[in-house]
């Protein structure tokens, strides 16, 4: 019965084609690693975070007054809306670390470079989106710990020189956090911000299989040919191995382990990224003290600290984002393997730890 | 030739999502503690003057009304933003209550335990040598109504402490229970469940015990507290409720976990037959 199904299908639109050029046919370097598997991670994660803010939408409201209300009711009253919200919730903080760790061995692996370039900017700049996206959702539940945060990063713009307070004002929808700020906020976040991340992961996808996957530089390949750049071809791998079943199963394997941790902090510690600020109402006349960012925000917060002026903080801050978005077009080398890359290594690991101090010294000060 | 990959199984990514984890463990977002107060001119003058003018700043420093945001004017009136009108009477000030006013100048906030007291056996000794509220609870360092302000010290100091220790062992238990219910719900408050008609139900337990604090009559305290402590039950099972529902949780959450990682074992095998 399946099998004559499937013979219907495929006479009318040639699914076997498709499933011999994407799947089966879709040959991988024979050394592919389990990091790979990221990306694979990371769209699973960006659907399930779709699927959840669709259902709390069901019940959520947007509106200042009735916001901390209904996402007292989505946790407390409706079926498994705890359940739904906390997935929400400690998805977001998962995609953001799972994004660092997918762009991390990329930067290891040296994927980044030639004729990649445009891989890694739209992956970087899907990192920017991830962080926007989750900033603006903080907001929603308009509780203590989203209003004064809110309050905290839009105040940052303020010290951009010349538009930085009508910037400010502009994104608050006006001279403070307000039921205008939660309008845009949510606007922002359930419907201009997923439909650019959606396109520009299918951009990244489309980048990714025009060029080919590349190949890890760890072992020798006999698919390791480098790039030239007289004409465009696409990198194939021949005597590679097969994307389906053999590295789908990768996929499927890496998928389970991500969702043994997400689940593990959904039920073991559901308040991993919420704070006792997050189940008080918005309160615009009591300014709780010592209040931080998300994680992953920490670095940045830091940096403003550290420096005497919070532009040349923000203008330290949009030179490494502007390094690290253009490092394809910096590092040109065709050396792609860590340990013969010594400046590189040292840079990197460097980075790393400076990224993790200034974290923690943020999370600390 | 079959290459060998630089990690052969999916298991490296195990550490590398409990590191993860750690890091989140760690850098949860700060709690958020209660702004200090802003200084009132009251006390920026206060603070700096000697004796008996600059004690009640330090005292007050220490009391529950400083904890909960009440300042000098809140029962001295006056203007708190203006050094020169601080001490005005056109802008409400009162200045130090005669002793036979004190249970009114705090009765202004606390009409009803003022109506129990006044009610009592010490309140209707007042201005024939009784005490006052400030006798028992202090004047600026002003504690925390609770049983430890029935002591032997403070109690002997006008009669003999017998009766005050039965009414005290009497509301011990029934203080005791409120004070674990408390916790249990403001922990549950700070894990986002939805703690409003049970905190409405202790408020309204716990005030109808404060009642009895300034009782004298044991019996009355006896069979109050008994009253007390069967609705106060009722809040526990309520509670027991949401703790079960949070224990099934994590049961169904070790399962989930479970599998998760038994799919991703078997897949993993599974894959290693097709190399």
């Amino acid at each position: 019965m399946l099998k004559r199904l499937y013979r219907w299908v495929d006479l009318r639109i040639g699914a076997g084609e498709i499933v011999e050029k994407e799947l089966t046919g879709y040959l991988l370097p024979r050394n592919i690693n389990e990091w790979y598997s990221l990306g694979s991670v990371l769209l699973v994660i960006f659907v399930l975070q779709i699927v959840t803010g669709m259902l709390l939408m069901v019940y959520y409201v947007p509106d200042a007054d009735k916001a901390f209300k209904s996402v007292t009711f989505i946790m407390n009253e409706v079926p498994y809306g705890w359940l739904i919200r906390l997935c929400h919730a400690v998805g977001s903080n998962m995609m953001v670390a799972v994004l660092i760790l997918h762009m991390l061995s990329t930067l290891v692996m040296g994927s980044y470079k030639s004729p990649r370039e445009l891989n890694w900017l739209t992956g970087f700049i899907l990192l920017t989106l991830v962080q926007g996206i989750s900033l603006t959702g903080y907001l929603a539940p308009w509780s203590q710990l989203s209003f004064w945060a809110t309050t905290v990063a839009t105040n940052s713009a303020n010290a951009i020189p010349v538009i930085g307070p009508d910037l400010v004002e502009f994104l608050r929808g006006g001279k403070l956090v307000g039921a205008p700020t939660l309008g845009r906020f949510f606007a922002l976040h359930v419907s201009v911000l997923p439909v650019v991340i959606t396109a520009l992961i299918g951009a990244h996808l489309f980048i990714l299989k025009r060029t080919g996957i590349s190949t890890p530089p760890f072992g020798a390949s006999e698919t390791d040919k480098p790039w030239r750049t007289d004409s465009y071809h696409y990198q194939s791998h021949p005597g590679g191995i097969p994307f389906f079943p053999n590295y789908a199963l990768q996929d499927l394997t890496s998928i389970c382990i991500y969702f043994a941790i997400f689940l593990a902090v959904v039920f073991f510690a559901p308040n991993l990224p919420f704070t006792p600020d997050a189940f008080v109402p918005a309160d615009p006349f009591k300014t709780p003290a010592h209040i931080k960012p998300e994680w992953y925000f920490l670095a940045n917060y830091q940096i403003l600290k550290i420096f005497p002026s919070e532009l040349l903080g923000l203008s330290v801050q949009a030179i490494a984002m502007t390094f690290l978005a253009l490092l394809p077009l910096i590092d040109r080398s065709p050396e792609r393997h860590p340990m013969r890359r010594p400046l590189f290594l040292i840079c990197t690991v460097a980075g790393i730890l400076l990224w993790i101090g200034l974290t923690v010294w943020g999370h600390f000060s | 030739m079959m290459i060998k990959a630089s990690m052969p199984t999916a298991l490296p990514l195990i550490p590398v999502g409990a590191l993860l984890l750690a890091a989140l463990a760690i850098l949860q977002p700060t709690q958020a503690t209660c702004a200090d107060q802003p200084e009132t001119v009251c006390i920026q003058c206060h603070a700096s003057l000697p004796d008996r003018l600059g004690a009640p700043v330090n005292l007050w420093r220490n009391s529950i009304h400083a904890e909960n945001g009440i300042s000098c004017n809140s029962c001295h009136g006056g203007d708190p933003k203006h050094a020169a009108e601080a001490m005005s009477p056109s802008r409400g000030f009162i200045g130090v209550p005669s002793e036979a006013d004190v249970p009114a100048f705090c009765g202004r906030c606390h009409p009803g335990v003022q109506k129990d007291f006044l009610a009592s056996a010490h309140g209707m000794a007042l201005g024939k040598g009784g005490p006052t509220c400030v006798a028992c609870h202090g004047s600026h360092q002003v504690l925390k109504a609770s049983l430890d302000l029935i002591n032997e010290k403070s109690c002997t100091r006008c009669h003999s402490f017998e009766r005050a220790k039965t009414i005290r062992d009497a509301m011990q238990q029934t203080e005791e229970h409120i004070e674990g219910i408390e916790r249990r719900i403001r922990g549950f408050q700070a894990t986002g469940v939805d703690t409003e008609r049970l905190g409405k139900g202790l408020f309204a337990v716990r005030n109808r015990f404060h009642t009895l604090f300034h009782e004298v009559n044991v019996g009355r305290v006896k069979s109050e507290s008994t009253q007390i402590n069967a609705e106060l039950a009722k809040l526990d099972s309520d509670l027991k409720v949401i703790e079960d529902t949070r224990a099934k949780r994590k049961i169904a959450g070790a399962v989930a976990v479970s599998c998760m990682l038994l799919i991703a074992l078997l897949v993993h095998l599974l894959r290693k037959t097709f190399k």
